[in-house]
């Protein structure tokens, strides 16, 4: 260290200015907008304040609110239950669709991969709306497609957006709608790192396709689906526009999710102090669990190495 | 050991770094100043400028309507209408940045205390005490706070049932033999047989709960807060509310479709409701969507609300708003000129009533426009029909958590509607949340929840 | 290989051919009915059956949505925001990203990368309401910084360009430029941004999205009429009762319609930009 330190003074700083001088405007604008209000909002974790009068000292009785308010509660389960609708169908459709696109004799690679691509790269202000049309339950082009298309299961038309039940289900759709084509690209890049003579030797061996999946393609894609598995986890929990703007958390708060509920208690309840608390422990319960997560998965990674 | 130390040495640098940026931002800036020059009534001619005024559809296509009456009174005062989506929250984000609010504001009556409490808003009792007689009792409840007046009440929302007259004669039900929940009930229950299924007597959604519960406690007179502010959810009244709500849903005469969602709005004119319960203001809307239809429309009446019992009340309300003046409002005096002309007189009021907005001025409830025939509704005079009684409102103590204990209600509600537990079950539960989460004691005299 | 085995093949391909193309039918059909429902009448829009093509087409909904909105100054506004997002965000990481991949010697280089990584860890549901009372401190809301600057640095930004640089900006280069006397700014201007031309555009094209299309940022801090961005606009047009979807979609349709347009003309670009970034470590 005293080395270190010894070297520095003696001009080391000074001599690299220049790589200072370049990463200062991150460090800057980080500590205006990301360490600041990382301390402001752990002080107004413990006041009670609407942003307008002045803010009361009350210790840790946010917290203890925290425990018993139901709607937060009920938020965090939504949350998983959306998690849980979505994730599979997508993770399993962008594996499906990474796969065929990856296949050399496919033609119209580009065509496919941009039909699924773009409705990532979509306002949701505007396709919310479209979705509230298409979900309609007596007057939605969803449910006459599904009347007309499964005649003999003579389905009565699903309110999408009316019922408490149903409602996650039409958020899970638009979100696997929205997102699997980003899901599936990342997998793409995946599966063009895992070298080709793997799936020649296997084929040599006798391997089937199914075999070559088990066995070779998703312990190499692992990372890949790891990081897949994590964005979608904190997708799913800070998700914002998509419900905003089609269920705006409803109907009653069935579609609420915990980044809804959040935007609901900071800003059109303005009670900023449990705001910042309920943002401060949910955050950070998660960052602990996904390290853990992390390590364990790398662990697994490393034991599967060996 | 080092690397323990190097850490902390670390920490305290991002910490200094913090403080010192804090230290900066807060003694380099200061908060936006909300007050400007005090409120006073000038003449007429003394007053110009331009003035904002914030409000949802359709109630401010009836400010555009009267736009020219003002004009004519005070040609120098130039009014904006603005409307839009989410118009609360972009209030309170605009009163708390201290820019952004408009000159004059609509706000929901049952929001208005809420925002009172703020203190954000304009004390209008100099100029407004003149006025407090003409409208009734129960609406400046929501106006006021310690005795000061921040808030005109602007339409009210009597409520009444709105019925299809074709389907009413096509299976043979006479409206004006309706006069309890009960009636209303049977009678809802013969479209569904006669209609095999087909038509439900009205929509209620799980969201559309809370507000048939509010509707129903004006008729028995309970309430959500007690007159000190205590929770008073957990009472008979509540419990009979409850009932009734219950017996429509059991009778399966409900659709189970959420209010202003495409459903509802293509009921207007389909075969699939029969009836909705609502306010004076559905009307605008009503028209509206049954306008807008090509082919054939609905046949549309409007009869008295049911009462609880046999003659007993069955004025209630729901809905309603105010307007109000943000203390960050440049020119208050032209704001106010405008609020008074449009609220305060029969002029304004009868202007608005016109394009469907109700009036809540007293006087403004007894002129001959509100005996005129409707033609939408096939020439009844719905507007006297509307305006009986309703000086005999029971008025409901909303204070400033209103907004957070109807979401509770709401919440409650819609799983009471799920999971049909018992009623004793909901209310109880209900008035320990609350309290726990408002800060406010149970009303003593409540029933428990034990009974 | 024999006849039964190429037969399966061929039944194998022609099935995900089918399957593939249904999917990218279904994944399309909502820009082509937002495209259609622009041209309906709020009665066609709910007529049943739906109508697959609107008739008679109607462009009332685009007359009223420029009566009712400023959207000229809305596009402009989002020009505004989104160019300026766009250029500093990618001009001030590709230069951080550049100073973490190309000075090795620096005293405290890994552990400030570190720290940089770190802060990804950060979610904004924490920031997000000091963050909003700094602006209102700083008299910024309701003006074009408070949209552009808060974000304009990400971590993942520079992580990304790092990981570029790192992989595809050859050291001999830039030593060979500071050798001529080509001053420290001046290699990265003139050395660097060409080679990394592409991981620029990618990152672009991110921002671009995520700029163009933020909608709770903007509801938050813009607070004036001439201020709105168009997702504000689009988003402000319902009623608190109604909703004007023939509005609604002939707003939608324009505001998607750039995005659109520069996703398809640069998607090479982003999709290599996105999976360079994302995956490869």
């Amino acid at each position: 260290m005293t080395v270190e330190i010894r070297k520095a003074a003696s001009g080391g700083l000074w001599k690299h200015r220049h790589f200072y001088l370049f990463i200062a405007p991150f460090f800057l604008l980080f500590a205006i907008f990301g360490l600041y209000p990382l301390l402001f909002s752990l002080y107004l974790s413990f006041v009670k304040w609407d942003g307008l009068t002045p803010a009361h000292w009350v210790g840790l009785s946010n917290f203890q609110k925290m425990l018993g308010d139901d709607q937060l509660w009920t938020a965090l389960g939504n949350t998983v239950v959306i998690g849980l609708l979505y994730v599979p169908p997508m993770m399993i459709l962008a594996f499906l669709f990474a796969q065929w696109l990856n296949a050399p004799w496919l033609k119209f690679k580009a065509l496919y991969r941009a039909a699924f691509f773009i409705p990532c790269v979509t306002p949701m202000a505007v396709i919310a709306f479209v979705f509230q049309l298409i979900f309609s339950s007596e007057h939605g082009v969803l449910n006459y497609a599904l009347q007309h298309l499964f005649p003999w299961l003579h389905l009565s038309p699903i309110p999408w957006l009316e019922s408490e039940s149903w409602s996650k289900a039409a958020i899970a759709i638009l979100v696997v709608w929205r997102w699997t084509g980003y899901n599936m690209v990342l997998m793409l890049a995946g599966l063009q790192g895992i070298p080709a003579d793997y799936y020649e030797a296997a084929e040599l061996d006798g391997a089937s396709k199914i075999q070559q999946m088990l066995h070779i393609t998703l312990p190499l894609l692992r990372p890949t689906l790891a990081f897949c598995g994590l964005l979608s986890l904190l997708g799913t929990l800070y998700m914002f526009d998509e419900i905003f703007v089609m269920t705006n958390g409803g109907p009653g708060s069935s579609s609420t999710n915990f980044g809804m509920y959040l935007f609901q208690i900071s800003f059109d309840d303005f009670r900023l102090g449990y705001a910042s608390c309920v943002a401060y422990s949910v955050s950070i319960t998660v960052i602990v669990a996904t390290t853990l997560m992390n390590r364990a998965n790398r662990r697994a990674l490393d034991e599967g190495r060996r | 050991m080092k690397t323990y130390q190097r850490s902390l040495a670390w920490l305290a640098a991002a910490l200094l770094v913090t403080a010192v940026i804090g230290a900066v931002i807060h003694s380099a800036t200061r908060l936006p100043a909300a007050a400007s020059a005090p409120l006073a009534a000038l003449p007429a001619d003394q007053v110009s400028g331009d003035v904002t005024v914030w409000s949802w559809s359709p109630a401010a296509d009836s400010l555009e309507a009267i736009k020219p009456g003002f004009q004519k009174r005070d040609p120098n005062v130039h009014v904006h209408i603005v409307t839009g989506a989410r118009m609360i929250t972009r209030l309170m984000l605009s009163l708390s940045a201290g820019v952004g609010a408009p000159d004059v504001t609509q706000l929901q009556r049952s929001d208005a205390p809420h925002y009172i409490a703020t203190e954000q808003f304009e004390d209008l009792t100099p100029v407004a005490q003149k006025y407090q007689a003409l409208f009734p009792k129960s609406v400046w409840n929501d106006c006021m706070l310690n005795g000061r007046v921040y808030a005109i009440p602007w339409d009210i929302g009597p409520c009444a049932v709105y019925y299809k007259k074709d389907t009413f004669a096509k299976y043979g039900i006479d409206p004006s033999e309706i006069h309890t929940w009960y009636d209303y009930i049977a009678a809802g229950q013969v479209i569904l047989k006669k209609s095999g299924g087909r038509t439900k007597m009205l929509s209620m959604g799980s969201t559309a709960l809370a507000n048939m519960y509010e509707m129903l406690i004006q008729q028995n007179g309970g309430q959500i807060f007690d007159a000190q502010g205590r929770v008073a959810v957990d009472s008979p009244q509540s419990q009979q509310a409850l009932g009734i709500i219950r017996k429509i849903v059991q009778s399966g005469i409900s659709a189970n479709i959420q209010p202003f969602g495409p459903e509802y709005l293509a009921g207007f004119n389909s075969d699939s409701l029969a009836t909705y319960v609502n306010a004076v203001w559905l009307e605008a809307t009503m028209k509206g969507m049954v306008e807008s239809y090509p082919g054939p429309k609905a046949q549309w009446g409007v009869f008295r609300l049911p009462s609880m019992t046999p003659g007993g009340p069955y004025v209630s309300s729901l809905g309603g708003s105010v307007l109000a003046i943000p203390k960050q409002c440049k020119n208050k005096a032209a704001a106010w000129a405008f609020i008074e002309y449009a609220l305060c007189t029969n002029e304004g009021q009868i202007g608005m009533y016109e394009k469907g907005i109700y009036p809540g001025l007293l006087p403004a409830l007894d002129a001959k426009e509100m005996d005129e025939p409707d033609k939408f509704f096939g020439g009844q005079p719905v507007g006297r029909l509307f305006a009986a009684d309703v000086d005999k409102m029971n008025p409901l103590n909303r204070t400033a958590d209103y907004g957070q204990a109807s979401r509770y209600l709401t919440q409650a509600l819609s799983q009471w509607y799920a999971d049909g537990v018992p009623n004793r079950d909901v209310l109880g539960p209900l008035a320990r949340r609350m309290s726990r989460a408002l800060d406010r004691p149970i009303a003593p005299s409540t029933i428990g929840s034990a009974q | 290989m024999n006849p039964t085995r190429k037969w399966r093949r061929t039944v194998e391909r022609g099935a995900i051919y089918a399957i593939l193309t249904i999917f990218a039918l279904v994944f399309l059909f909502p820009f082509y009915w937002l495209l259609i429902s622009a041209f309906k009448t709020q009665g066609q829009m709910f007529a049943m059956p739906p109508q697959w093509i609107p008739h008679p087409a109607t462009l009332q909904n685009f007359s009223d949505l420029f009566h009712k909105t400023n959207l000229p100054r809305a596009f402009v506004n989002s020009v505004i925001v989104s160019g300026a997002n766009v250029f500093f965000s990618v001009f001030l990481c590709s230069l951080a990203g550049y100073a973490f991949a190309k000075y090795p010697l620096a005293p405290g280089r890994d552990r400030l990368y570190n720290f940089v990584l770190g802060t990804m860890l950060i979610p904004s549901a924490v920031t997000l309401i000091p963050s909003y009372m700094i602006l209102v401190r700083l008299h910024w809301i309701d003006s074009y910084a408070a949209l552009i600057v808060p974000g304009l640095v990400g971590a993942f930004g520079i992580f990304w360009m790092r990981q570029y640089m790192i992989a595809n900006v050859p050291d001999d280069l830039i030593n060979a430029a500071r050798i001529d006397g080509c001053s420290e700014f001046g290699i990265y201007w003139r050395i660097v941004v060409p080679v990394a031309r592409p991981a620029l555009a990618a990152l672009g094209i991110m921002q671009l999205i995520g700029s163009w299309n933020n909608l709770m940022w903007a509801f938050i801090v813009l607070r004036t009429k001439d201020m709105y961005t168009l997702p504000l606009v689009i988003y402000l047009l319902n009623g608190e009762n109604t909703q004007p979807y023939g509005m609604l979609m002939a707003g939608g349709l324009l505001t998607t319609l750039p995005l659109v347009l520069a996703f398809l003309f640069f998607q090479k670009q982003f999709i290599a930009g996105i999976t360079s970034g994302a995956v490869k470590q």
